[in-house]
């Protein structure tokens, strides 16, 4: 088990070193460059050259990565272009807030689906069944931005200002500055309605998925078993039906991160939310070199990690899968 | 009722017999296609998807007015008989917006999945086919684009290609999602092909001498139609969804060009006092993703019971 683990954390070099240096050469071959946008309109050729020169910017390309990476490899993620700030010390204060937002937006998703998907597989073809799926089908057409609207309107705009409708409050402990607000009453405050828009799209899809392998497995022979044996029904749909039903379940939540991340993308972008989504697009969009680097690896080592961990849930799971 | 589970196969009442077992259709594909028309499910996503082609298509006869024209005596109407989803910030009708916005998320739905199996089925087949280094050549390019997050992809390239408006545009945004989605099709293909090419039909095949081209689209493809189809109606869904998101950061079709992603964001900053400005592009997503979906569904249940 060790042994594959250290494997698979080995192998996310390759995977992590493809992403960053097709976003690398993507990111170059758009027309332009942030230079121009750094001097202003009233940039001399020089002042451009200089500036370039200044930031490796006239190397070739693969020289230009080259250096990157062994900047990297000494910890060091390069400076932003247009800020001048350190790239790895905007990605270590903005990443708390997306991780906040993810793990609440997984919370709301199970306590959604798993529910809903054991009354409708349990209750099959009643109307708690019919509600479940239709409510379902209904949550996967919506796009995580329209749903985090409705709730704006509905919480924001309609209850008179109930939710704050942009902005953040940090929690203690995670405030980059010394202006910024921190309590924990006003974190929940801003980080429900995100959460709760990006926690329903997924909890639509996961209940559907779940619903469909829960119908399988309570019609094996070792739910029937267990339920001869006298066990009583609550242990034998939580322990020898959902457990198993879980397995598909999560392979599909592995692969929905890449959903994920574009979903906070979103729903940052909507909340106006201090975390690596809002972070990424701006520095893309602004064609900020450095920055899109340290947002393409920082997303690639979750996306290759929490792919990692959707592994090893399997053998919690299922005991009989086992990686040698 | 075996294959049951839909809630729709659920409500033909109990004793009344399919008749699709007693011989009236045989073929897979018939008792498929009648399948589907017993599935309600399909039948309200099929009519769903019809209102929208018809709507996309005549949107210069529907729309009751221009969705570029500029009206600065009519800006922020609230809905009326003389614009039923009211005005913007620029006067313009908001359902003749929304009408034609129709047009830019089908045609980018369905093109972009077209342009991605017209890509990822033949490198699909070839790679399953014939194997070897062929197959860890192909698969590797697709690896490195599934390694990545959909949406950094999809945003990195639209970047790239510099969003604008009209045809242009719409295609721009048609091609940075087929690329994304091209290894979803070749792995699926793929997949299909190691197991359909151990067949005795194929093996026949090789020994009266046909060639690799027509084993290939003669027989291997249509016998891994069905997989195809399901993902290729759900993925118009996925698409129009990922279109709608990438207009909503602003990476989509420009305007003037009617984009219902563009019309919910450009209208967040009125929502206080206008917010069915955001409300009718935003339903008109749902409903449409919805349609899509609910008829891939149907499709899946009727094509392939055992994908469920």
């Amino acid at each position: 088990m060790r042994v594959y683990v250290l494997k698979r954390l080995i192998e996310i070099v390759p995977t992590v070193l493809a992403i960053t240096f097709v976003v690398f050469v993507m990111m170059r071959s758009i027309p332009g460059d942030p230079v121009v946008a750094l001097l202003g309109d009233g940039y001399t050729e020089e002042d451009a050259v200089r500036v370039r020169a200044e930031y490796g910017l006239d190397k070739p390309l693969i020289v230009q990565y080259g250096i990157w990476l062994a900047k990297l490899a000494r910890g060091d993620w390069g400076r932003s272009i247009l800020s001048g700030r350190p790239v790895l010390q905007d990605v270590v204060i903005r990443l708390p807030v997306t991780i906040e937002l993810i793990v609440l937006s997984m919370g709301v998703a199970l306590a959604i689906s798993i529910p809903a998907a054991i009354i409708g597989a349990l209750r099959q073809n009643t109307w708690a069944d019919y509600t479940a799926t239709t409510v379902a089908m209904i949550g996967v057409s919506i796009p995580e931005f329209f749903i985090g609207v409705l709730l704006l309107l509905v919480f924001s705009i309609g209850l008179g200002g109930l939710l704050p409708s942009s902005g953040w409050v940090y929690l203690p402990g995670t405030c980059p500055s010394m202006v910024c607000g921190v309590s924990i009453w006003g974190n929940m405050q801003h980080v429900l309605m995100p959460a709760f828009a990006l926690g329903v799209a997924r909890a639509a899809l996961l209940t559907r998925i779940l619903r469909a392998s829960m119908l399988e497995v309570v019609r094996t022979e070792y739910v029937t078993t267990a339920r001869a044996k006298g066990l009583s029904e609550r242990p034998v749909v939580l322990k020898h039906a959902l457990k198993n039903a879980l397995i598909p379940t999560v392979t599909v939540m592995g692969l929905q991160v890449g959903f994920l991340i574009g979903g906070a993308i979103v729903v940052e972008t909507l909340f106006a939310m201090p975390g690596l989504g809002t972070f990424g697009i701006d520095a893309i969009i602004a064609r900020d070199y450095q920055q899109v680097q340290g947002f393409a690896l920082i997303t690639a080592i979750a996306f290759v990690v929490i792919n990692l961990l959707v592994d090893l849930t399997y053998t919690f799971l299922d005991p009989r899968i086992r990686y040698a | 009722m075996s294959g049951g589970g839909s809630a729709q196969e659920a409500e033909i009442p109990v004793g009344i017999t399919l008749p699709a077992r007693t011989g009236r259709a045989n073929s897979p594909l018939a008792q498929g296609l009648y399948r589907l028309g017993r599935s309600t499910t399909a039948l309200i996503g099929a009519a769903i998807v019809i209102v929208l082609i018809v709507v996309a298509g005549f949107a210069d006869v529907l729309a009751p007015g221009s969705p570029t024209a500029n009206a600065p005596a009519h800006t922020f109407e609230r809905p009326s008989w003389d614009h039923p989803l009211g005005t913007d910030q620029l006067g313009r009708d908001m359902l003749s917006r929304v009408i034609y916005g129709s047009r830019v998320s089908l045609i980018v739905g369905v093109s972009s999945v077209l342009l991605a199996l017209l890509l990822g089925v033949p490198l699909g087949l070839v790679a399953g086919y014939y194997g070897g280094r062929v197959d860890t050549a192909v698969m590797r390019v697709m690896d490195i684009i599934l390694a990545f997050p959909i949406y950094l992809l999809a945003i990195i390239l639209m970047v790239m290609f510099t969003p604008t408006a009209g045809l242009l545009g719409t295609m721009k945004v048609t091609g940075a999602i087929a690329i994304v989605r091209i290894p979803i099709y070749a792995r699926l293909v793929r997949g299909s092909v190691l197991s359909i090419k151990e067949k005795e039909y194929i093996e026949a095949c090789h020994a009266l001498g046909v060639r690799d081209h027509w084993i290939l689209f003669g027989h291997v493809l249509p016998n891994c139609l069905a997989p195809i189809i399901v993902t290729t109606t759900l993925g118009i869904a996925t698409s129009i969804i990922v279109e709608a998101t990438l207009s909503f950061l602003g990476l989509g079709t420009q305007p003037p060009t009617p984009s219902w992603g563009w019309d919910l964001k450009a209208n967040l900053a009125f929502i206080q006092d206008n917010p069915w400005l955001s409300l009718f592009p935003g339903l008109a997503i749902f409903f449409t993703v919805l349609g899509f979906n609910l008829f891939g569904d149907g499709l899946r249940d009727a094509l392939d019971p055992r994908l469920k």
